[in-house]
Order: structure tokens, then sequence, then C-alpha cells
């Protein structure tokens, strides 16, 4: 006697959001059940990979790194690298220097480099801020008017600063938006609805619901999204139903095991090598919880993830 | 898992006899499932009903036990499929591969034992050694590459579907309750009665899901349930199928028969290339992995892959703990600031990342503040300048001369009151976020202020 | 758990307008009502067209296309002791949204709506009643269990598809069997199948502003108990509130701060 699984394939499905233009133009989610559970029912769009670049350039980056976009000095040669890199669908932008407690860069200057990394490449982009809600709302705004009719993603409006964000990248030009809430199933849940009751098309908006590095509280990413797709696929709730793109490089490099160096612990081996890992089993586990695109930075992650979702999918 | 009336309803002879004390049979089915009344009540159950129904109140997945003293283990029992439903029990357990063929035996035994070192106080290392049989190389290289692996202190795994090979290599370490991994189709009676004879748990696996479901049912059938089944190398696809369909089938549709704790071989499936294994272990570590085996362990691969195992086995109603005490980081010495947090590991974790990354030598003080964050040990009473004062003098005065303490910026309000109760001592109030620590442990510094 | 299922009852023969509007097959009352309802946050429509002697297949098939043609396939449940209309309103029903309710069979003169259901893939509203009102809820039990095995006959997933209705009792009348119903609901919980009912029928006779405050509190305890359904006013906004609140609390559906928004 054959096994005969049921199946868990759920009547409601994510909903589809398509980023960028033209024949690069990556959709994201439209699954009707778990993450990669192909068995209950085909996957139409595997998960997505996007490659972060900053506004700060190379040079706090790993050699590896470096090495990959040796050459590149424009910011149009190094986001030119950055969606050719293998594995890449699409490229994000993050102004971690428009950070008024840090670089402070000017939002006409951040407007300039949207604009040079938009013109450069023909993949979708996603724009990600510096985490300041003013700055954000401001910079958001106006990155979002200078790159109409391209369909990037703001990653993201937040609860303090989603009216601007969200009016003026879903509604006044066009863009899509990224609601985005620090593990809390109940906020992230909420902002959803605002920003709908806004006025912005639901089918726009794509969810960043929080992260964290493996070993790092990850308990809480695990559990928001397992909610959040419980919710979303065997509840039919319908504003929870967007698809969730995970930034994940930002927090994998950041935290001691990728940044301690090999002087300061040289049982641990190559600071790079940890590096990878972390932002590699991050990823991973992002996914197979339910992440619908997640944003890496090193080439060797971002090959080894393209390989996990096409092993997968 | 509590039966269902409706289930119990459809065993009874559905005949309203009254026989029983209750006007129809699905009164009493349901009186059964509430435990108001014996199943036995009912004359007219037939044996086949009553076994169905004894089976349907089992766990629906085996708790496995394996290795022995420091190295025994516990795989399985687990009830739900997502933590926070309640809480995942056994952990994945990890295992280096070796194989008889290897050139290299020592050289990969010690590689196993580099990875070793305590996460707020559990004991991270590769627990277990996957041992593969190389019929090539004959019975005796195999018994020796067992005797050689008995001696790490590992719980071993046998992955040998030859029957004499297996007898003979159990003959050296049964006793140390391994885990025989080698029952199929077509060797499944007598791998069964070596490994009942030995003692030890037994591996099924099969060509695919059917033949492994069929071959589980005909283990259980000749009366072996110590089993773990090996969801296979066809594919990474197939493996996470088989993984996944497993688990689902024990715990949301009470099939029995899929009852057991998993091996799963990533090394197998993506021989040679350790950052795919790394991405596969954590898959397989967020979805239903028992024993992942890996080709190696290195620290890169290790670091975010036991924090990763230690957060998603965490018990969503008991929060992680870090042990009190005075953690120095950036070489921080007697002379070094002193900081103070809670105990919750999440807090310690991103304060102590942040305050690394300002790379100011520095004292962590930690107290118990029964794992909660800051402002909720403060509304509880479990971080107060009564609790920080008393921390500080029996602990901290005897051992740091510095006499400037930083607090929380949440908790501003207890500055006052712990000056008052710790002469001679300075509080300064740092800013409410973690990540604003760095620039402000740097301006202090800057400054000359600590 | 899935969050509570709401029927609106509102296009029902018995109210004039509605009487009026099908027998003339007057759309714009009908669409009315239905938007508010909709509006309102029922899932189901009842299309209780009456007994429709002459006309029940032709009115019925009108009454679907209309309602499923103007709101994108909405749900319904199809309520008329005419056999033959209710299996030419499900002929030209759409799935989409969900299965066709039959609303409803009983433990006597309406058994073989339960074999209507299952030969048509329909949810059966099975309401544990007979001849009379059940004295206790042994009797009630008795009924479930012929209805239940019914259903099981003809291959109906019995847990799914069958909705038992305990029958709710008007409390002017027959305030001391409260009670009893309530405690079925929890039997028919506690057996893990799914249930529903005329919720009104406790406040029947009351003071118009009296009802929905007792609607509420009966959906509050019936809920508490496990229902998981209820054939209700839906433009009854406290009512509403109460369901979407008692959702939140039993964990059907996932808090946010505008939960009664959405």
């Amino acid at each position: 006697m054959p096994f005969t699984g049921k199946s868990g394939k759920f009547n409601a499905a994510i909903r589809t959001v398509e980023i960028g233009t033209g024949d690069k133009a990556v959709k994201l989610g439209g699954e009707n059940v778990l993450p990669f559970y192909t068995f209950d029912a085909p996957i139409e769009n595997a998960p997505k990979i996007g490659v972060l670049i900053t506004d700060m350039g190379l040079e706090n980056e790993v050699a590896g790194i470096k090495d990959y976009y040796a050459g590149a000095t424009t910011f149009a040669e190094i986001a030119k690298k950055a969606e050719e890199m293998p594995g890449a669908d699409f490229v994000v932008l993050r102004f971690e220097g428009a950070d008024p407690n840090g670089e402070n860069r000017s939002v006409e200057d951040c407007v300039a480099i949207a604009k040079e990394v938009g013109d450069a490449i023909t993949a979708p982009l996603v724009i990600e801020g510096c985490k300041n809600v003013e700055k954000d709302a401001e910079l958001f705004s106006k990155v979002a008017e200078a790159l109409q009719g391209k369909n990037v993603l703001i990653l993201s409006a937040r609860e303090e600063n989603y009216k601007a964000v969200a009016a003026a990248a879903g509604l006044a030009y066009g863009q899509k938006v990224g609601a985005e809430s620090a593990v809390d199933i109940n906020l992230a849940k909420q902002l959803n609805v605002l920003i709908g009751q806004l006025g912005v098309d639901q089918a726009n908006v794509v969810m960043n619901v929080g992260s964290a590095a493996a070993g790092y509280g990850f308990e809480y990413v695990v559990s928001t999204m397992d909610r959040v797709k419980a919710a979303a696929l065997a509840q039919g709730d319908v504003q929870l139903q967007m698809p969730i793109m995970t930034p994940v490089a930002d927090e994998a490099w950041n935290v001691k095991e990728a940044m301690a160096s090999e002087a300061d612990m040289p049982e641990w081996g190559s600071q790079e090598e940890r590096g990878i890992d972390m932002e590699v089993e991050t990823a991973a586990a992002v996914l197979a919880s339910g992440s619908n695109a997640v944003i890496l930075k090193h080439p060797t992650s971002v090959a080894t993830i393209s390989k996990l979702i096409k092993a997968l999918v | 898992m509590a039966l269902k009336g409706l289930d119990i309803f459809k065993l009874t002879p559905k005949t309203n006899c009254k026989e029983c004390g209750s006007p129809t049979c699905m009164a009493f089915a349901m009186k059964v499932a509430q435990g108001a009344v014996e199943l036995s009540k009912c004359p007219h159950m037939s044996e086949e009903a009553l076994a169905t129904l004894s089976e349907a109140t089992a766990p629906p997945m085996k708790t496995i036990k394996v290795g022995t003293g420091e190295a025994e283990y516990t795989l399985g029992g687990e009830t739900v499929l997502c933590r926070h439903e309640k809480t995942f029990v056994s952990k994945p357990r990890y295992a280096v591969s070796i194989c008889s063929a290897d050139e290299d035996i020592d050289a990969k035994l010690e590689v196993a034992k580099k990875v070793d070192y305590d996460r707020i106080g559990e004991r991270m290392h590769v627990e277990m050694l996957y041992l593969s049989y190389c019929a090539d190389k004959g019975v005796d290289a195999y018994v020796e590459l067992v005797k050689k692996a008995a001696d790490c202190g590992k719980t071993l795994v046998l992955d040998c579907t030859d029957v004499e090979a297996a007898k003979a290599a159990l003959a050296v370490c049964k006793d140390a309750k391994p885990v025989l991994d080698g029952a199929d189709a077509s060797n499944y009676e007598a791998m069964s009665a070596v490994a009942t004879e030995a003692g030890v748990v037994l591996g099924v696996r099969g060509a695919d899901i059917n033949e492994l479901y069929d071959t589980t049912a005909a283990l259980e059938k000749l009366g072996n349930k110590n089993l773990v089944l090996n969801v296979g190398t066809a594919s990474v696809k197939d493996a996470f199928a088989t993984t996944v369909q497993i688990r689902r089938a024990a715990l949301k549709d009470q099939n029995r028969t899929f009852g057991y704790p998993s091996i799963v071989n990533v090394g197998a499936l993506a021989a040679g290339d350790p950052t795919m294994q790394a991405a596969l272990v954590s898959l397989f570590t967020v979805k239903y992995g028992s024993i992942i085996v890996m080709e190696g362990m290195d620290y890169a691969q290790a670091l975010p892959l036991y924090g990763l195992r230690q957060n998603v086995f965490t018990d969503p109603q008991k929060p992680m703990k870090v042990e009190p005490g005075i953690y120095p980081l950036n070489g921080g010495d007697e002379n070094s600031v002193c900081l103070t947090t809670v105990d919750f590991a999440l807090t310690y974790f991103v304060v102590s990342g942040e305050l690394e990354r300002s790379g100011v030598p520095c004292n962590l003080i930690i107290n118990d503040a029964g794992g909660l964050s800051v402002l909720t040990a403060w509304a509880a009473g479990k971080l107060s300048s009564t609790s920080v004062s008393k921390f500080i003098q029996e602990n901290v005065e005897p051992k740091v001369k510095c006499r400037k303490l930083i607090i929380p910026g949440k908790v501003a309000v207890l500055k006052g009151d712990i000056e008052a109760k710790l002469p001679g001592w300075e509080v300064i109030v740092a800013p409410n976020e973690a990540v604003q620590l760095v620039k402000f442990l740097k301006d202090l510094q800057a400054n000359g202020e600590i | 758990m899935a969050k509570f299922v709401t029927i609106g009852e509102r296009l029902s023969t018995t109210a004039p307008a509605v009487n009026k509007a099908f027998s003339e097959r007057d759309p714009e009352p009908i669409l009315k009502r239905a938007k508010q309802q909709l509006d309102a946050g029922a899932t189901y429509l009842d299309v209780n067209i009456g007994p429709a002697e002459n006309d029940g297949p032709e009115l019925m098939k009108w009454a679907v296309e209309l309602l499923q043609g103007n709101f994108d396939n909405v749900p319904l449940a199809l309520d008329t002791s005419n056999v033959a209309a209710i299996e030419a309103g499900i002929s030209v029903y759409n799935r989409t949204k969900g299965k066709p309710i039959v609303n409803s069979a009983d433990a006597s003169g309406r058994l073989e709506y339960v074999d209507l259901a299952a030969a048509n893939d329909a949810i059966v509203i099975a309401l544990c009643n007979g001849e009379g009102i059940a004295k206790d809820n042994d009797e009630r039990m008795m009924y479930m269990q012929t209805l239940m095995e019914r259903g099981m006959e003809h291959g109906m997933d019995v847990a799914e598809d069958m909705w038992f209705d305990p029958l709710f009792l008007v409390i002017k009348g027959m305030q001391d069997k409260q009670m009893q119903v309530l405690e079925f609901i929890k039997m028919i919980s506690d057996m893990g199948m799914k249930s529903t009912g005329g919720l009104s029928n406790n406040s029947n006779g009351m003071p118009k502003h009296i009802r929905p405050i007792m609607d509420s509190a009966m959906v509050a305890m019936a809920m508490m108990n496990g229902l998981t359904s209820a054939i209700v006013n839906p433009n009854d906004l406290r009512l509403m509130e109460t369901i979407k609140s008692c959702d939140i609390i039993k964990n059907n559906n996932l808090y946010a701060d505008s939960y009664l928004e959405v």
C-alpha cells in the first residue's frame, strides 16, 4: 500500500506582485502552499534574490566582494555588475549614507545616485533607506518621483512614516510599496490595513516583517513568518497575503561571527567564510520560513542560495 | 492528540442499543471523547475497533533514544509542526560522514572534533559520526573505522546495508547504542533481526517515499518500532519533500507509520560544496531534520548553525537567559567602564554585539532579571535600583576598580536611586536603543569621560 | 480555526419588499439588500424564495445568476422547501468562492435534503430536530445521528459539509431551554463537527432596541461553545462587532488595531 499523503494546498494564495519592467521584471509570491512545498502544488514564482549595493561604495566590503566589483568605480558600473552577478534577480540600493547621524547625504545627492543606478540597469530596483524615519520619508518620496515608470519597490514604509511613504510611492508615483514591521505580526497586519486605507492597491504591497541573523533571536523571525503564512493561507486573511522580502545581508554581516577578525579569533578561521556562511544560513532559514525574496551581497552567497532555490522549486 | 467524537462514533456499532447507558451511539462516542465514559462500557466494540482506538491515542511521533551516557540523545517526540503552536522538543543532531574507503580517516575524525564551544550554557559540537560502509574495502576495514570512531565520544550512525558488515560493526560498538542505518526493501527482515539482537535503533531507507513507507510498515509488522527514517539522497527536492511529508503525515494526519525521526544526508546531497551544505543544513534545521549529516564542520558553518538551532528549539514559553556575571569586552579590565543590562539572551546579544562594534574596552554586567527585556523586567521589579546595586556591591566592587556605570536609557529613572545606593559610583544613562551605543561610547571616549 | 461564517438572512420572502421583488423579478431591491449585507461583512447570503410552488426552479436560477453575476460569485445558501428549485439553483451556481449551502435538512420530513446535498457536492444545514421541538439533548443527539448516518451513507464529508443546527429557541417562552441549546452546540463542537443556526430566533418578540444586545450575548456564548456559523442580520452592527471580536479572542483571526474595519 503506497503512502497517501494529504495535500497541504490551500484555497487562498499569496498575491503576485511584480517589480521592474520589461523582460527582467520579477514576480514575487503567487503560491498557495507553504515555502518550497512543491509536492502540494506547483510554485510558479520561485523565491527571488536581490543584490545589495549601497551609496557608501565598496570601501568597507570584504575582499571577495571588492574582487567581484573590481574595475567598477561609479555607481552605474557597480550597479551593472550587481545585476550581472550570477543568481541575481534584482538590485537593491541602500542609502546608508543618508543617515543624519552619519554621513548625512542630502536628498538631492541620493536622488542623483538613484537615477544613475536606475538608468544603468534593466533589472528591477529596490530602494532601501537609512532607517531614520523622517529622512527616509523625504528621501523615498523624491526617489519614487525621480524613478517614475521603473516600477521600483520602496523598502519601506514604517508605522511612523507610512502615510508619506505609501502615499508618494504607491499613489503619486505608481511604485511598489514595502511595509516594514519588526517581528510584530499584529503591527504587520495593521500596517497593511492602514496602507490599504490610504488607497494603495494591496496588490502593490510587499512586506518586510523583520529579520535577524541566525542565533540572534531568529526564533521570532521563524514564528512571525510561520504565523503570517498560516493567517494568509489557512485563514485566508487578505491583509497578510502580501509577499515577503527579507533583507539578510545587513543583519548577517553585522554580527560578531562575521565581524571578528582572524587575529582576535584565530580558531574561527577565515572571516570572509564566516560572513558568507552567516549570510547563506540565515537566507536559507528565512526562505524556509516563508520569504519570497532575500537581499544578499556576497557573490558566493548569491550563487549558493540561487542553487538552493533551483534545487527546491 | 485527543480523539474526536466522530472518530469514535465511526467505530461504534451504531445500533443505539442503549446497553452502555447512553441513549445513542453518538452520545456514547462523545462521552468517551471527553473522557467521561470508558470505551469498555460498550459490549459491542469489535477487536479491530479497540485496536484502532488504542493506536489512535498513542503519541503521533515516537521518541527515539540513541547513544549512551553524555552522548545519549533524544530524537523525535514532536507534537506540532510550528514552534509557536507549542514548542519543539528534540533538536536536530549534526553528524559528520566518514567512509571506510576514505584515505584520511584520522584527519576526518579530527575535523569532526574541531568545533566545540559553549553558547549560552549549551555545548556546541558535532554530536554524531555517520560511518559509511564501502563493500570494496571489506568488512574488516569497516570494523576498523568503527573502532576508531567509537573513541571520539560521539554517537555512531552506521550507514551499512550489508547484513554481515553490520553484524561485525555492531559487535564492537553496540553497547554505545549506535544507529544502524541499513534497512531497505531487500534486506529489512535480516537487518531488523540484527538491530533487535543488538538492541539498537534501525534506520530505514527506500528508493522513494512509497518504498520507504512500505518498508517501514513491514518493519512495524515485524514488531520493530525502534526506527529512524532516512529520507534518501535522490535529490534535494526529493529529500525535502520526503522530510516534510513524513513529519506532516505523522503530526497532522495521525499516520503512525511515519511517526519517526528523520536522517538527512546533506553531505551526499551537495558533495564537495560546503557552502551549499551550509544552506541545506539550515533548511533542514528549520524543517524537520532529526539527524543531519555533513561532510565536515568548520566554525564558519557551525557558528550560524548552532545559533539557529538554539533559537528555533527554544521553548516559546521560556525565554533564553544568559548567566549572571561580568563579561569583559574588547579587552576590558578592572579599570574599564561598566555597563549593565538584563539577562534576556536576545538583549544580551544585541547589546554585546554593539559594544564589540564600538571597540571600547568595557565590562558588561549581567544580573538575574528573570530573562525579561529591559522594560518588562523593570515593570516586574526584576531590574531595580536595589537589584543593580546589590549585585554590584557583591560581585563587581571586589573585582573592578572603575566606578562608572552605564545603565539602559529605557530605565533612566533608576539613575538617582542607584547613585544613592552605590556611594562612589557615577551613573551614566545610555541611549534608548542598542544601535546608538557605538556612537555613544565613542563620544564618551573621545571626551575623556571613560 | 477558521473564521466564523456569517450567512446574511435579509433576502427572504418573509420581508414583503423582497417577496414582491422576487415575484416581479425586479433586481433593484434584491441587489440593494445584497450589497448592504456584503458591505457589512456577510460571508454567505441566504436566498429564501419561500415555497415557490409554481416557478421555483426558474426563480432560484434567476436569483443565483443575479447575485453571483453582480457580486463576484458570492457564495449562497439556497433556502426553499422546493427541492427542484434548489437543484435548479445549483445547476447554475459558480463554486469559486465556496460551495452552495442547502438550507435545510431535518431528521424527519426533510431528511432527503441530505441526499440532495450529497448528490450535488453541496453543504447542508442539518437541523437536529424532528417533529415538534426536541425535549432534551439526548433527543437532539438522536436526530443528529440520523442525519449524520444519512450523510455518511451518501459519502458526504460529514465533518466539513454537514453544518448542524441546534435550533435556537425563543427566550420569551423558552427561557429555561437556552442553556440546553448552548450545551448541545458544545456537544457538536466536541464531536469535531460544524454548526450553524438562525441566531435571532432567540430574541424573537423582544423590543427592537433589545434584540441586537441579546443576539450579541447569545452569539458570544455560542461561539465560546464552538458555534462555527450563524444565519444573522449582518446589518446589525453590534452583532457583527461582537462576532469579529469573538473571532479575535478565539484566535480565528489575527488581531490588528483596525480589525473591526476589515
